[in-house]
Parts: structure tokens; C-alpha cells; sequence
């Protein structure tokens, strides 16, 4: 065991679906922690004997064949669902949580034992497009393991954090994280510049990973045994599970050789018979069998580069991550397509921990167990950035007061930082009268560089404490984004955004709804829902649903009548932990439990219905695609059969009792979904067109009337955006673009009085419809007063609650997942 | 009304020609007073009158920032804000505003 440092320790943590690894930074070095069997990756598998003991890495890998039914792998996706996993033999459950936080634990023990240091803080890496229940598991399972915090990051970020920070050159540019872990696929676009690290975009495929090529490699193996093992079949999972683990070792040893031998010590048994395996398998075999899968994360990518403005062969550099990336067909395919180099020199199995390590050092987040020593001298407060990019990054501090035995009124009124190479000193700051103090330190390039801080009063030294503090230079991100849209499915169908992709972690929002219909006192079967969704559609039944916030008759203290406002707070910490709160000032209550926080429960029979629906959805878009000669409706919708056709593979296994091929299918069958809409909607294209054309023309009209120098000047700007969306026949973007118009516009003309005249003269024709009759007839008169007497302000506010008394249709309702508010 | 108040170049109180270090730095400093309750740094000054600001204000200010689009509208906004307190407005020029079809065009409701 190596002495534990004296410095601060970045720990990181790389919980993968198939192996994880650990690494630690100190402020000059990175390394990767060896665990017991001195390797640098733990497999992510986890074991329960019938005595009920836990073991945790490759001495469970070992038992995968042996005694599958005690031996847990890949959890990792299942996290955020409900499922449990049987150890029978300890006649015990444990949640993908808990089976995680075994391996946490293990990593976090070889820490101690490699190190000497009991870690408590850590950053833990997750997918780039990981869902919050997903995320909420990891933090869940890191406290499970011991750990008194820590921040998730997304795996992507934290490849190119390590390749960034070991690479010679700053020359910028663009770079690609091609991340093909176990069981996920991740795209990032990263840019370099002036040391820091921006992430410019991300994509990627939550269920594609090496654990995909293994099984495509089984299923063509199983095709030439004497009795063909399926995966509809439960009672053939063990000889599948028996013929994947060969199928792995195979195709590994492909990565070097051109041959390799698949035989079996002990023969299968299927449906009661004895099925030697003795097989052979050629690379050309796996190649030929894994394209389409390396294709379809190729796909990911190029979708990545046009979403950016990039073609192929605009990128820097090319960052291969994870096991798969190994195999020569992997880096062979990206290459080419993509023209761009590979950066060498990576380990792919432990950049992402590198990274996480380094990461956990920018976000201040020492690894270590909370100080040892007491504090000595005069206590000043000091924030700092523990890595910057920075050269002249400012410290700033603040004199708390005397401690220890000293003097105690000996306070500093001067201080200046020293950097311990001798060779530089700032200049003396003056302590304000409330101890404040702000300096500037000079650091040297990819260094760390200790300042001791030197306090004076009166001229005399003065002890304080900390005496000193480390600084590195290097590559910085700032705050994690947060990798999916999130909002608030409304009654209407519609989703309010509460926090765009990309907004810092942590964020918090605030906004008003209110109530569709009325939430009954004591009525159990009255609910005010409020569903909270993921995702980039401005349709809820596109989106996830990560949670709900229900509001039941039983636990409001009075009834909450139609059109009540309801302040729906939503907040998420840096590590992707959701909160959401409900105020409602009419009955001054908060409600702040966010239910079903959960990965929907994917049943068989449900997936088959969502598949027949959307087969017979595909069918007339296609024919009507077919009518009209759209032939780039057609190329997308050729694409969508393929992604049914591999859904119903997973649909298949999913009723032998494949828990994890049952959430792929429902993903794979939302992103259908979703494609379809996008593919109706350039389906739509000559009408789009003429109302874009329409739309541009009011609004140039109203901003142009009504709007400020600003917003003429960003209609200009969303006009030409339009233009070129039109040009490209874009329909996603235009449609975007108009939103955009749209929201400009409305903003020019609600300064107007006669806005909200023209509003309320809309919303008065329809007031028969209205959920409370008598109340929307006041309101109807007292707008007529209002318009009579000129006073717009009044007339806002009447038009806003007729528009609240108006009824949502209950299709849109269903469609915003029965939410209760607008 | 936002773009000019939480415009992150007040919250920053940077000049809208800032680099992205000087950004950042200013970003980082302000974060550090404000952990330490530094009095000077809980507001900033707008052409609206001065705002408070927090740490989750500055950070989504410094986002914004690194973000190539999202600088150019707070530039925008920012160069323009003093000018946006009055617009003259002079609607007989406008017989398309009140036209009920070019309203639909904007998808006002209904």
C-alpha cells in the first residue's frame, strides 16, 4: 500500500454495464486503482450465496455459467425501473440500486487498500442520455455504498475531459467521443478552446452497446446447433447465457486473430437434450454480422454532425471509447466514415474514470474523509478554482477570526500569496473592514502551483490557516448540462419547458398553471396531476414521463375549485436529482412528492399493442408518401421498418422474460414514434411551407409595428433561419424557427391595447363551453366594461381567466398524460 | 423584459466584448463572493435598476455565454437595452396588424 497523500484526492468512478473502473487524481497525476486481482477494470457483476454472502467483480464473473440464477450482470440497465433481482438461493431481492452499490463499495475498497484513504466524496459517471430516474438510481446506489456525496457526470464529457487534459497540443477544434460501452452508445461533440471544454452537442442510443454484438454473434451461433435455442423460450436462457459468454471470449479473441474455435467443456441442454457445441467463427463472420450494428452508431453520429452544421471530415479528432471500440471493424468503419483521426495513446477502458477523476478536482470535490487536523492561527475562508483554465484566475477570502492559542485580537489587515517555487508573489491586498479580500494569482501551464499565504498586521506575521493552497492548470469544464429537456405536460397535450437541454446543474424554475378541473376535499378519486416529462418534443406523449406530482382530494384541506393557480417549482441538483413542489395559494398548501419516479414498466402485451399501432400508422404514411412521390419520406420511413423489425426481436425476448429487452423495445418504439411525427410532419411540407411564408409576413408586419430595436433585430435572424430550413425542406427546424416568429411576434403585439381586445372577443364567443358557466359570464361582462372604459391592464387579466374556464379536449389530455394543469 | 434584466452580461457586470477567460474568471470570482457574502456582489446594475443576484443566476449567465448563439442575443440585447424603453409606435401604417388572418398566421389563440 502506498503512503496516503497529504494533498487533496479527486476520486472517479466509471459504474459501467459490463466493467467499472476507479481512478484517482492528485493534482498532478492520474491514476487508475488495481483492484485485489490487480486489474484496472472490475466486471460490474455481482453474486449472492445461499449463505448469503456477497461477492462483487470477476470471482462473480466466474459464476455467470456456473450458477446464473445467483449471479446478477448488467444491471446497470435496469437502474431507475422497478424490477428486482431474484437470488434464489439466499431467497433475497435486490434493486439494480442496491446490486450497484456493491460494486461501489468494492471499487471504494480498493481505493482504501491501494491508497490508505477512506473516500466519501466521488464523481460518478452515467450516459450522456441516462433519464432522471436512471440518474437518481446512481446517487441512490453511491449512497447505498457509503459515499457522503457525490456528482454524476455524463460519461462523454468525462472521455474528453482525460483526453483533453493528457493531450500536447491546444489547437482547438472539434472533437467526437465515440463511447460504445456495454450497454450504451454515446455521441459527443466537444470543442477545445482556450482551455476550456464546451460540449457542443450529444446524441446517442441508450440501448446499444458491446452486449448487442455479443448477442447478434449467440443468435448466429445458435442457428447452427442441432437444436436451436430462443429467446422466446425462458427455460432456454441458460443455454443462450452459456453460448453468449462463448460468443464474448470469441469475439475478442477476433480482435486479434482471424479464426477462433467455440466449443463448450459440457454440452447444452435443450428441451431436454444433450447439444454439443464445436463451432467455428471467422472475423469476416463477426464483421459481416456486427456492421449494421457499428452502421447504426454511425448513423448517430453523422445525425450528431448535421444537427451541428458538420460534415464528415470537419472533425479534429476522433475519441474511441469503451471495450467494443477494440475491435478493428469498430475503428476501422468510424474512421472511415467520419474522416477523422483516432487519438492514440487512450486506455478506452479507463478514460472515462480518468476523466471523472479530473472532473471531481474542477468541481472541488475532494475524495477524503472530512479534515484531520484542527485548524491553527487566524481562519480565513477561501474560494478558489482547484483547477482552472484560467492563467490569472482570482482568489477570494474572507478573514473569519482567531483561532488556537494566539493572539486574539492578531487579525490580518494585509495578505499577499506566495507560490512556493520562489519565483512569484501578488501584490499585498488590503483586508476590508468585514475580513473580505479579493487577489489575482499567476499559475505556470499544466502545473500545479501551491501559494502559501503570507498575513500581516502592523507588519507582523500573522498565522493562518489553511497556510496554503493548490491550484491546477489545465482543461476546465464548468457546470454539467443537463443532457434532456424537462417540463410539464399540460392538459392540452403540450409540454411547458421548465429547463431547456443544456442549462447548468443545479437549476430551479418556477412557473404558474392552473387547475383544469376541481380537486374535491375528502374525494380519493379526485387528483390534480401533474406529470413531469423528458425530452426535446413539444408534444407531452413524444416525451418520457420521469414523475408525477399528485395532488389527491384526500390531502387537500379544502376543495381547490376550477382555474386555481397552481406554482409548480421543478429542481434538479448537480447530480441530476429531480424535486418538484406544488404551491397552491388558495388553499396555502405545498405538495412536494414526486411519485413514480420510475422507468415506465414495459409489458410484453403493451409493447405488442404499441407495435401494431404504429405498423399500421407506418403503413398509410408510406402509402401516402408513396402517393405524393416524397421520396425522402420514404428513405426515413425504410429506416423506421428496420428499427420495428429489431423491436420485435426485443419484444420476443421480452416475453421470455428478458426484463432489459422489454425497456429497449420501449424506447426504440417512442423514438419511433417520435421519427413518425417528424415524418408526417414533412409529410405536411407544401402546407408548412405556405404557412411559414404567411407567418413571416405577420410577423415582419407586427415587430415591425410593435416590437423593440432587439427584436427586429432577432426576427432577421429567425427569418433567414426560416429561409434556410425552407431550402434545406428541414421540417423539424422550420416548424422550430416559426415557434421562435411566433413567440416575438406575440411579444410585439400583447403591448398593444387592441391585442387584448381582438383575445377577448375570441375567448367570449366560445364561453358557452366554459367549465364554470356562471363565473365566465361575470367575466365576459366585466370585459365589456373594460373595453368600454379603455383599461387594458383589467382586460389582460380577465381575458387570462376566461381562458382558464375553457375546456381541454380529453384526447389532448391523454396525450399530456392526464395532466390537471394548463 | 428577461433579456434585459438577467442579460447575463449585467449579471456578469462584463463588457459585451469580454473573452471567454475574462468571462469565465469574473464567473468564478463572483461565485467565490458570493459564497462568501461578499455585500457588493448581491446585486447588479441594469438599465431597469439593479437586480439581485445568486450563484444559479451567474452560473446560467456564464452557460449562456459559452454558447455561440445564446451570446450573440444577450450581445444583441445588451448593445440595444437602453433603447428598448420606448418604441414608437405608429399603427395607421399597420392596416395588416388588424387583418384576423395574419393573426391566425402567428398562431394566436384561438
Amino acid at each position: 500500500m502506498a503512503p496516503p497523500p497529504l494533498g487533496p484526492l479527486y476520486v472517479g468512478i466509471d459504474l459501467g454495464t459490463t466493467n467499472s473502473a476507479a481512478a484517482v487524481f492528485d493534482g498532478e497525476r492520474v491514476s487508475v486503482v488495481r483492484n485485489a486481482q490487480g486489474a484496472t477494470v472490475t466486471p460490474s457483476v455481482v453474486r449472492i450465496d445461499k449463505q448469503g454472502r456477497t461477492t462483487v467483480g470477476t470471482r462473480a464473473r466466474r459464476f455467470i455459467e456456473q450458477d446464473p440464477t445467483n449471479t446478477a450482470a448488467e444491471f446497470k440497465r435496469l437502474m431507475g425501473t422497478d424490477r428486482a433481482i431474484e437470488f434464489p438461493a439466499a431467497a433475497t431481492r435486490k434493486k439494480p440500486e442496491e446490486l450497484s452499490a456493491e460494486i461501489l463499495k468494492a471499487l471504494r475498497q480498493d481505493i482504501q487498500d491501494q491508497l490508505g484513504v477512506t473516500v466519501e466524496r466521488a464523481v460518478i459517471s452515467v450516459p450522456a442520455l441516462f433519464e432522471l430516474p436512471q440518474s437518481a438510481a446512481t446517487s441512490e446506489a453511491a449512497r447505498l455504498a457509503g459515499f457522503q456525496r457525490v456528482e454524476l457526470l455524463q460519461e462523454p464529457i468525462a472521455s474528453a475531459l482525460a483526453a483533453g487534459w493528457s493531450a500536447d497540443d491546444d489547437g482547438g477544434g472539434t472533437w467526437l467521443v465515440f463511447d460504445l460501452g456495454g450497454g450504451t452508445f454515446d455521441a459527443s461533440l466537444l470543442e477545445t478552446r482556450d482551455g476550456l471544454l464546451r460540449v457542443v452537442g450529444h446524441d446517442g442510443d441508450n440501448f446499444l452497446g458491446g452486449r448487442d454484438f455479443d448477442w447478434v454473434i449467440t443468435e448466429h451461433l445458435a442457428a447452427q446447433l442441432s437444436v436451436v435455442p430462443s429467446r422466446k423460450n425462458a427455460e432456454h436462457a441458460g443455454a443462450l447465457r452459456a453460448l453468449r459468454l462463448a460468443a464474448e471470449d470469441a469475439k475478442i479473441e477476433l480482435s486479434r486473430g482471424d479464426r477462433a474455435q467455440v466449443t463448450l467443456a459440457q454440452p447444452l441442454v435443450i428441451d431436454g437434450q444433450d447439444v454439443e457445441v464445436d463451432l467455428e467463427l471467422s472475423r469476416a463472420t463477426v464483421e459481416r454480422l456486427c456492421t449494421p450494428l457499428v452502421d447504426r452508431a454511425l448513423e448517430v453520429c453523422v445525425r450528431l454532425l448535421q444537427a451541428n452544421g458538420l460534415g464528415p471530415g470537419k472533425l479534429a479528432k476522433l475519441v474511441l471509447v469503451g471495450g467494443p471500440t477494440v475491435m478493428p471493424i469498430v475503428r476501422q468503419r468510424v474512421a472511415a466514415r467520419l474522416e477523422a483521426p483516432i487519438a492514440e495513446g487512450h486506455d478506452p477502458m479507463t478514460l472515462v474514470a480518468q476523466g471523472a477523476a479530473l472532473y471531481a478536482a474542477t468541481a472541488s470535490l475532494d475524495g477524503r474523509a472530512a479534515g484531520v487536523a484542527p485548524p491553527t492561527g487566524c481562519q480565513v475562508w477561501l474560494q478558489y478554482p482547484a483547477v482552472s483554465s484560467d492563467l490569472t484566475p482570482h482568489v477570494v477570502g474572507k478573514v473569519i477570526g482567531p483561532h488556537g492559542q494566539g493572539d486574539l485580537n492578531a487579525t490580518p489587515s494585509r495578505i499577499k500569496l506566495v507560490r512556493t517555487d520562489g519565483t512569484w508573489s501578488s501584490p499585498e491586498a488590503t483586508v476590508a473592514p468585514d475580513g473580505t479580500f479579493v487577489m489575482s494569482v499567476t499559475l505556470l501551464p499544466r502545473r500545479a502551483c501551491t501559494f502559501e499565504l503570507v498575513a500581516t498586521h502592523g507588519g507582523e506575521r500573522i498565522a493562518v490557516s489553511p497556510p496554503a493552497i493548490t491550484i491546477v492548470q489545465g482543461l476546465t469544464i464548468g457546470d454539467p448540462p443537463l443532457s434532456r429537456t424537462l417540463g410539464v405536460a399540460l392538459a392540452n397535450g403540450h409540454v411547458q419547458t421548465y429547463l431547456e437541454r443544456g442549462a447548468p446543474l443545479p437549476a430551479r424554475r418556477t412557473f404558474t398553471h392552473h387547475t383544469v378541473e376541481t380537486v374535491a376535499r375528502g374525494s380519493k378519486d379526485s387528483v390534480l396531476r401533474i406529470p413531469i416529462v423528458q425530452g426535446e418534443m413539444s408534444q407531452a406523449h413524444l416525451c418520457r414521463l420521469v414523475g408525477t406530482l399528485d395532488i389527491g382530494g384526500d390531502v387537500v384541506t379544502e376543495t381547490v375549485p376550477t382555474g386555481s393557480a397552481v406554482e409548480v417549482t421543478i429542481e434538479l441538483d448537480r447530480g441530476g436529482r429531480l424535486a418538484a413542489r406544488a404551491l397552491v395559494p388558495v388553499i396555502n398548501q405545498v405538495f412536494e412528492h414526486v411519485a413514480h419516479l420510475l422507468v415506465p414498466d414495459a409489458a410484453p402485451e403493451a409493447l405488442d399493442a404499441s407495435i401494431r399501432d404504429l405498423r399500421r400508422q407506418l403503413m398509410d404514411l408510406r402509402t401516402d408518401a408513396f402517393r405524393h412521390g416524397l421520396t425522402h419520406v420514404i428513405e426515413k420511413l425504410d429506416h423506421l421498418e428496420a428499427r420495428l423489425s429489431e423491436a420485435e426481436r426485443d419484444i420476443d425476448a421480452a416475453h421470455g422474460g428478458d426484463a432489459d429487452a422489454a425497456q429497449r423495445a420501449r424506447r426504440a418504439l417512442l423514438d419511433v414514434d417520435a421519427t413518425m411525427a417528424e415524418a408526417d410532419l414533412a409529410r405536411k411540407w407544401p402546407e408548412l411551407e405556405a404557412e411559414a411564408r404567411s407567418l413571416a409576413i405577420a410577423a415582419s408586419s407586427t415587430v415591425g409595428l410593435h416590437g423593440s430595436d432587439a427584436e427586429r433585430a432577432l426576427l432577421q435572424e429567425v427569418l433567414a433561419a426560416i429561409d434556410k430550413a425552407r431550402r434545406d425542406k428541414d421540417a423539424a427546424e422550420l416548424e422550430r424557427q416559426m415557434r421562435l416568429a411566433q413567440r416575438l411576434s406575440s411579444a410585439a403585439f400583447n403591448r398593444t391595447a387592441e391585442a387584448w381586445e381582438w383575445y377577448f372577443e375570441s375567448a367570449a364567443s366560445e364561453v358557452s363551453s366554459a367549465t364554470d358557466l356562471p363565473r365566465a359570464h361575470k367575466l365576459v361582462t366585466e370585459g365589456k366594461q373594460a373595453v368600454d372604459r379603455g383599461d387594458t391592464e383589467s382586460l389582460r387579466k380577465i381575458v387570462k381567466a376566461l381562458w382558464n374556464l375553457l375546456p381541454e379536449d380529453s384526447e389532448s389530455r391523454k396525450r399530456g398524460f392526464d395532466s390537471g394543469v394548463r | 423584459m428577461n433579456q434585459i434584466a438577467e442579460n447575463p452580461f449585467f449579471v456578469l457586470a462584463i463588457s459585451v466584448d469580454a473573452s471567454r477567460i475574462e468571462i469565465e474568471r469574473e464567473a468564478t470570482k463572483l461565485l467565490g463572493m458570493l459564497e462568501l457574502d461578499f455585500a457588493g456582489a448581491k446585486s447588479y446594475a441594469t438599465p431597469l435598476g439593479p437586480r439581485p443576484r445568486t450563484t444559479e443566476s451567474v452560473r446560467a449567465a456564464v452557460a449562456a455565454l459559452r454558447d455561440p448563439y445564446q451570446r450573440l442575443v444577450a450581445e444583441l440585447w445588451a448593445r440595444h437595452a437602453p433603447a428598448t424603453t420606448y418604441v414608437p409606435v405608429e399603427p395607421e401604417t399597420s392596416p395588416d396588424v388588424s387583418h384576423d388572418g395574419a393573426r391566425r398566421a402567428l398562431g394566436w389563440r384561438p
